[in-house]
């Protein structure tokens, strides 16, 4: 189990209601992760994933870093996850 | 109600010293050749004050610019106001609200100001009518006293007016113009120069209408732009997320990323916590209470009203929050206490000064305190640390700063000023570029950002060159690139810290926001195709005007524009070794990430770049004879050889 923490801004926060989390997951990836969220918020899917491609939406970002390292900003959806990361939904 | 077309744009001519006014009408060519506003504005500031003018004597002109667009009921209310800056630039600052369209209706696309009264004065027009009014009553309000003052006086509650504060008045470094109680522009100094000529404000009424000179076209046109600029057909998504919660959106992803200026800029991550509790997020679901949008605009308003609703300071109104606001009085000096940041922001307003100078002395003024520089006996006994724990004294010395009182007639001076008096090394903590205190966005690692500062003509404004954020290449294709003529490499020039294609995708931005601007449009709805697509901008324009111009002419227009700005700061002796970014970000690392610092191999290519694009010599930042022939600007270049001045 990972703890990570979770970080939503803008519109995001409009399914989430709320503007950060720490939140415990089994994921690997950032897709699972973002399967995990649907679920519990809905309309994660459809704002940050190509429905053609299965990629990230293009006009949507995904800030990750591992504990004390440079934010990445997430590309390919099956980026890995670890313990103590922090994600940035935009 | 008569109805007034917009081919011929007319201006009014008022000599303050003799109380003297006559109305002309500006060349039908000079809508082709520099549409308005900006574009107007620049021509007629080249052409009436000449190289030398004292900034704040008589011969130095204020012109408020409209343009062939304002008005019309498509969201283009904005103008533009444009001087010689007290630091000896062009000034020109843009401004929202709904004074352009009115001075319109009055008759009246600009307004030209000159000489000096001999006590303070008011202008009221109506309907192309013109009176200089006594404002010896006036003299000494607030923004929002003259406000209230004038609106009683005039029985007319919808008047529209642009005013100065007692900061103006005191001629107090920065000061822009302000009107609608939270709007200003002009942080070159308009404000200045509104005071030295002794007119405190100008209200303004019109009754007449305006007519577009093919109707059935302008229509067509504008549902394409309405199209691009609709939140719900956009192709940029971000659209209704940036015209709901604005500029200060960016707080939290900013500190997130190594972006935010922190603490003068020593620091670029501020506590993430922090950053929430001054976030657009916070302000939005806890502060606002209205959202306001300028004239006709398509968006639902990227304005805000907002009331504090308990605590120390309840009950205190204001409004706008943009990104200025979060960097200047948050992140800045490490304040995270929103409730005092909106109250120190609307006392900025209400005493006439400029937020980021404001923000950016103080922060000066703390980091000298720290290292030793300055101390109590300096600074009337308040302890000026980053932090702001004396948040009273804080409160005051803004004042003191507007009123020009004890430690705060120092800071009144802006740090570039204040910085020479207090000297050992304090010039490394001033933040400013062509003695201007700088802007909201982080530099070291966005090239653009830093080039951008570093070369415009009025000191740092990102209007001038606005790249929408999150900055998204893919909001316009190689095809459509290719299809408009734009040679730029997109991939590598939002690459933010490789300099190779900055100087070219910062020709583009500042040639493209001209235009907006010169419509005059709001540069912040040009997020969709980042703006180079200037088409359907275009199409209005010749439906709106009935003047026939291919779209190669209409984007020259925009690069006119850029080279008179240029030629006028090239006319007061400036040259490429003012282009350049502060001291701070030219030599000191940014410690995280392994962001480094903006040296000199890459920066100077990138100016290098940047004045090769323009047509500009190299080595001085100066346009050739050759650009400004091919722009219809030769008599620039007969100016430049008349005054000596070396034109390749």
């Amino acid at each position: 189990m990972k703890q990570l923490e979770l970080r939503y801004v803008a519109h995001v926060t409009t399914i989430t209601d709320i503007l950060q989390e720490g939140h415990q997951t089994e994921a690997v990836t950032i897709r699972e992760l973002l399967d995990e969220l649907d679920a519990r918020y809905g309309g994660f899917h459809e704002l940050f994933v190509n429905l053609d491609t299965g990629q990230l939406n293009l006009n949507t970002m995904i800030y990750y870093s591992d504990p004390g390292e440079v934010p990445i900003s997430v590309i390919d959806l099956d980026h890995p996850i670890g313990d103590g990361g922090t994600v940035t939904f935009w | 109600m008569t109805a007034r077309d917009n081919r011929v744009q007319t201006i009014l001519w008022a000599d303050l010293s003799n109380g003297s006014t006559r109305l002309e009408m500006l060349p039908e060519e000079w809508t082709r050749k520099y549409l308005g506003c900006r574009g107007i504005n620049a021509r007629l500031l080249f052409d009436e004050v000449k190289a030398g003018t004292d900034p704040l004597g008589p011969d130095n002109v204020l012109f408020f610019g409209t343009g062939p667009m304002d008005g019309l009921p498509v969201g283009m209310g904005r103008m533009s106001i444009a001087c010689k800056s007290p630091r000896g630039t062009v000034a020109e600052g843009s401004f929202g609200g709904f004074f352009g369209p009115e001075l319109r209706r009055a008759g009246i696309d600009y307004l030209a100001i000159r000489g000096q009264a001999d006590h303070p004065v008011y202008l009221y027009i109506e309907d192309g009518r013109i009176e200089v009014r006594d404002a010896s009553h006036l003299w000494g309000l607030k923004t929002n006293e003259t406000d209230a003052a004038l609106r009683k006086e005039l029985s007319d509650p919808d008047v529209q007016l642009r005013y100065i504060g007692p900061a103006a008045e005191n001629l107090v470094h920065a000061s822009p113009i302000f009107g609608n109680l939270n709007n200003s522009g002009g942080r070159a100094g308009c404000g200045e120069v509104m005071a030295s000529k002794r007119l405190k404000a100008i209200a303004v009424r019109g009754s007449r209408g305006i007519r577009v000179a093919d109707y059935d076209a302008f229509l067509e046109a504008y549902k394409v732009l309405r199209q691009r600029l609709d939140l719900a057909t956009s192709r940029d998504m971000w659209t209704p997320v940036w015209s709901t919660y604005g500029a200060p959106v960016l707080a939290r992803l900013f500190t997130d990323i190594g972006n935010l200026m922190t603490c003068n800029a020593r620091e670029m991550r501020w506590d993430f916590d922090k950053a929430t509790r001054i976030s657009a997020e916070n302000y939005l679901d806890n502060y606002v209470t209205k959202a306001k949008a300028c004239w006709c605009c398509p968006w639902p308003a990227c304005q805000k009203l907002h009331e504090i609703k308990s605590g120390k300071y309840q009950g205190f109104k204001g409004g706008n929050y943009w990104a200025a606001q979060p960097v200047t009085f948050g992140s800045l000096i490490d304040n995270d206490d929103l409730d005092w940041l909106l109250v120190i922001s609307g006392l900025c307003n209400q005493y006439g000064l400029d937020v980021f100078h404001v923000g950016y002395t103080l922060a000066w003024a703390m980091e000298c305190f720290e290292n030793g520089l300055l101390t109590m006996a300096d600074t009337d006994g308040l302890e000026l640390r980053f932090g702001c724990q004396d948040k009273d004294g804080l409160i005051d010395l803004v004042r003191k700063i507007a009123m020009r009182e004890g430690f705060g007639d120092l800071l009144a001076l802006g740090c570039a000023e204040a910085s020479k008096i207090v000297g050992r090394g304090s010039e490394r903590f001033c933040l400013c570029v062509k003695g201007q205190e700088l802007e909201g966005i982080a530099e070291r690692n966005l090239y653009m950002v830093a080039l951008g500062v570093a070369v415009s003509e009025v000191g740092p404004d990102h209007t001038r060159w606005y790249p929408p954020y999150p900055c998204n290449p893919s909001l316009i294709s190689k095809e459509e690139l290719a299809e408009l003529g734009i040679d730029l490499d997109l991939r590598l020039a939002f690459q933010g810290r490789n300099p190779e294609q900055k100087g070219k995708l910062l020709r583009w931005f500042t040639i493209s926001r001209a235009i907006v601007e010169s419509m005059p449009s709001c540069v912040f709805l040009v997020r969709d195709t980042l703006g180079l697509d200037m088409r359907p901008w275009w199409n209005l324009f010749k439906a709106a005007t009935g003047v026939e111009l291919d779209y190669p002419e209409f984007v020259m227009a925009g690069e006119r524009l850029l080279n008179l700005d240029r030629a006028f700061n090239v006319r007061e002796g400036y040259r490429r070794a003012d282009d350049h970014p502060p001291i701070r970000m030219a030599t000191e690392d940014v410690p995280y990430f392994g962001y480094r610092k903006l040296d000199a191999e890459d920066f100077e290519p990138m100016l290098d770049e940047y004045y090769e694009a323009n047509g500009w010599t190299v080595a001085t930042s100066i346009p050739t004879r050759k650009k400004l022939e091919e722009l219809g600007l030769g008599d620039v270049a007969d100016e430049f050889d008349a005054l000596g001045i070396e034109v390749e």
